[in-house]
């Protein structure tokens, strides 16, 4: 498995990555939606954790883009933001999973378990 | 026939006192009533016949109307000034008793017959009113943004602490994580409770930060249909207010299909007082200062766009524009467009920006849902 992190914070993202890989994870890390979609296509056995905030594609359309895989990876979304604006903002989606910043490493770390 | 007094013999001088706005009446030293102009006559409701050789004090309210008979004894006896060629605000009384502000200058003649004194009386209610009414929506708009900028504050504030907090939780927990699995890189077992206790105080502050935010996302916006147009007006009439306004081009183009718009309406005319602002304060230096307001309705949306002739913002200024404490100002907080954003998102709407540049100034964008729908109840998460 290869979680892929979509995170434009650097601090969010590089203690994310350090983290997964002190749990011994493989971690590719990109900080914009563009570099996820131009990278290697994520695979079935793959976890992709993506922020709602990004700053060049909504967070909720690079998720719309990885269910609609052949494959789909698993997904878990991370935001900063107001529940109204996730509620809004991924509606439509079923049975996906929102961790809220301050994201905590268990919480994450029993996601992936 | 009212006994006229040689002052205002001249046939003239009568003329203008009949078709003069503003009030005019003449009395003598004992303050008995000789000319009582048409305009006293709509201000007071009297008819000149009613008043004339009487007291003045009929006109004022009693407690006034004490003080003016010792006013006028006392300058007869002294010579000293209270109102005579001063003019000052007083309070006049109605023939039906209602009391009323009105803006008054004696003036003092030597006639013939005496001393007399002739007032210039102009009717303030309006302006009054006016005054008033301003002050009241200054007052409210002052202490709802107070409270509601403490809210938003403490809700913008806790979404920009959110990204550094969560980035020291995860180090930490990397740390603690590496070194408990790792025995190569294991750490003395008081350097990993201290690394604990650093973890639990971050979670500490996190947990602050949620009750900071919760607060404000329970609140939903307590929607009654507005005329937006009106609001405009107002939040302009408000930011106007008290300003060097002289050179300043204000240009409304507003759509009168939006009078029904189901909004919050002081936190949204809050957010345009906030732009308008922002505004007057954008073309201050420019040559030409113009401020173009445009109300419209597009894609279910109210939209409201405020273009100024300011200098615009520069692209790398824009990414921080909206973040707390982001100001050019002096003394300026940098809160304004934080707290308008956020009300905007509250109300399902958003507040964008085009920065202009190239001689053109700043465009903000406030969009507003016409229809509050379904979408506003959310889903459920986790
Ligand atoms: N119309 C505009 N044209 C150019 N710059 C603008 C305009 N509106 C805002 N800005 C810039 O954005 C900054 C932030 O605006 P904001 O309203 O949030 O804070 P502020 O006006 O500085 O302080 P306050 O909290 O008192 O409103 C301003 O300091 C200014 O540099
Ligand atoms: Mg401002």
């Amino acid at each position: 498995m290869v979680i892929h992190i979509v995170e434009d914070d650097p601090g969010v993202n590089e203690s994310l990555r350090v983290l997964l890989q002190a749990l011994d994870h493989v971690v590719i890390s990109h900080s914009t939606a563009t570099a996820l979609f131009t990278a290697p296509l994520p695979t079935q056995d793959d976890l992709v954790i993506v922020d709602l905030g990004l700053p060049d594609i909504d967070g909720a359309s690079v998720i719309r883009w990885l269910k609609n895989l052949s494959a789909p990876p698993r997904v878990v979304a991370i935001s900063g933001q107001s529940q109204k604006l996730i509620d809004r903002a991924l509606k439509g989606f079923q049975a996906l999973t929102v961790l809220r910043k301050p994201l905590s490493g268990d919480a994450l770390v029993s996601f992936i378990a | 026939m009212p006994k006229s007094s040689p002052m205002v013999h001249e046939a003239r001088l009568l003329g203008i006192l009949d078709t003069a706005a503003d009030g005019i009446i003449v009395i003598n030293a004992k303050a008995d009533i000789l000319v009582f102009n048409k305009a006293c006559e709509a201000m007071f409701g009297y008819a000149a016949s009613d008043v004339l050789g009487k007291n003045i004090s009929l006109l004022m309210p009693s407690d006034f109307s004490v003080d003016h008979d010792r006013y006028v004894s006392h300058y007869l006896e002294t010579g000293e000034r209270r109102i005579i060629g001063i003019g000052r605000e007083v309070r006049g009384k109605h023939a039906d008793g209602t009391v009323f502000p009105l803006e008054l200058s004696v003036g003092e003649a030597q006639t013939p017959d005496g001393r007399q004194f002739i007032g210039v009386i102009r009717d303030v209610r309006s302006r009054k009113a006016v005054e008033q009414r301003l002050n009241q929506l200054q007052a409210q708009l002052v202490n709802m943004a107070r409270v509601q900028a403490i809210d938003e504050m403490g809700a913008a504030i806790a979404h920009e602490l959110n990204q550094p907090l969560t980035a020291v939780m995860l180090y930490l927990q990397a740390v603690i994580r590496k070194t408990s699995s790792d025995t190569a890189s294991q750490l003395a077992p008081q350097t990993l409770e201290i690394l604990n206790k650093a973890l639990r105080e971050a979670e500490r502050a996190g947990g602050i930060i949620q009750r900071m935010r919760h607060s404000v996302e329970r609140r939903e916006p307590e929607r009654q249909a507005c005329d937006l147009n009106a609001l405009i007006d107002e939040a302009l009439e408000l930011v106007l207010l008290g300003h060097d306004i002289e050179g300043l081009q204000i240009v409304r183009d507003l759509d009168a299909m939006l009078t029904h718009v189901h909004v919050d309406p002081i936190p949204i005319q809050q957010v345009l007082a906030n732009l308008l602002r922002n505004a007057m304060e954008a073309v201050r230096k420019s040559d030409r200062r113009m401020i173009k307001i445009q109300s419209m309705v597009s894609g279910g949306q109210a939209i409201v766009n405020i273009e100024d002739s300011g200098p615009g913002i520069p692209p790398d200024g824009l990414s921080n524009l909206f973040k707390a404490f982001a100001t050019t100002k002096k003394s300026g907080l940098g809160l304004g467009l934080m707290i308008s954003r956020s009300i905007a998102q509250n109300h399902g709407g958003d507040l964008t920006v085009d920065g202009g540049g190239d001689g053109r100034g700043a465009t903000f964008s406030l969009r507003l849902p016409l229809i509050v729908g379904s979408h506003e109840q959310g889903i459920a998460d986790q």
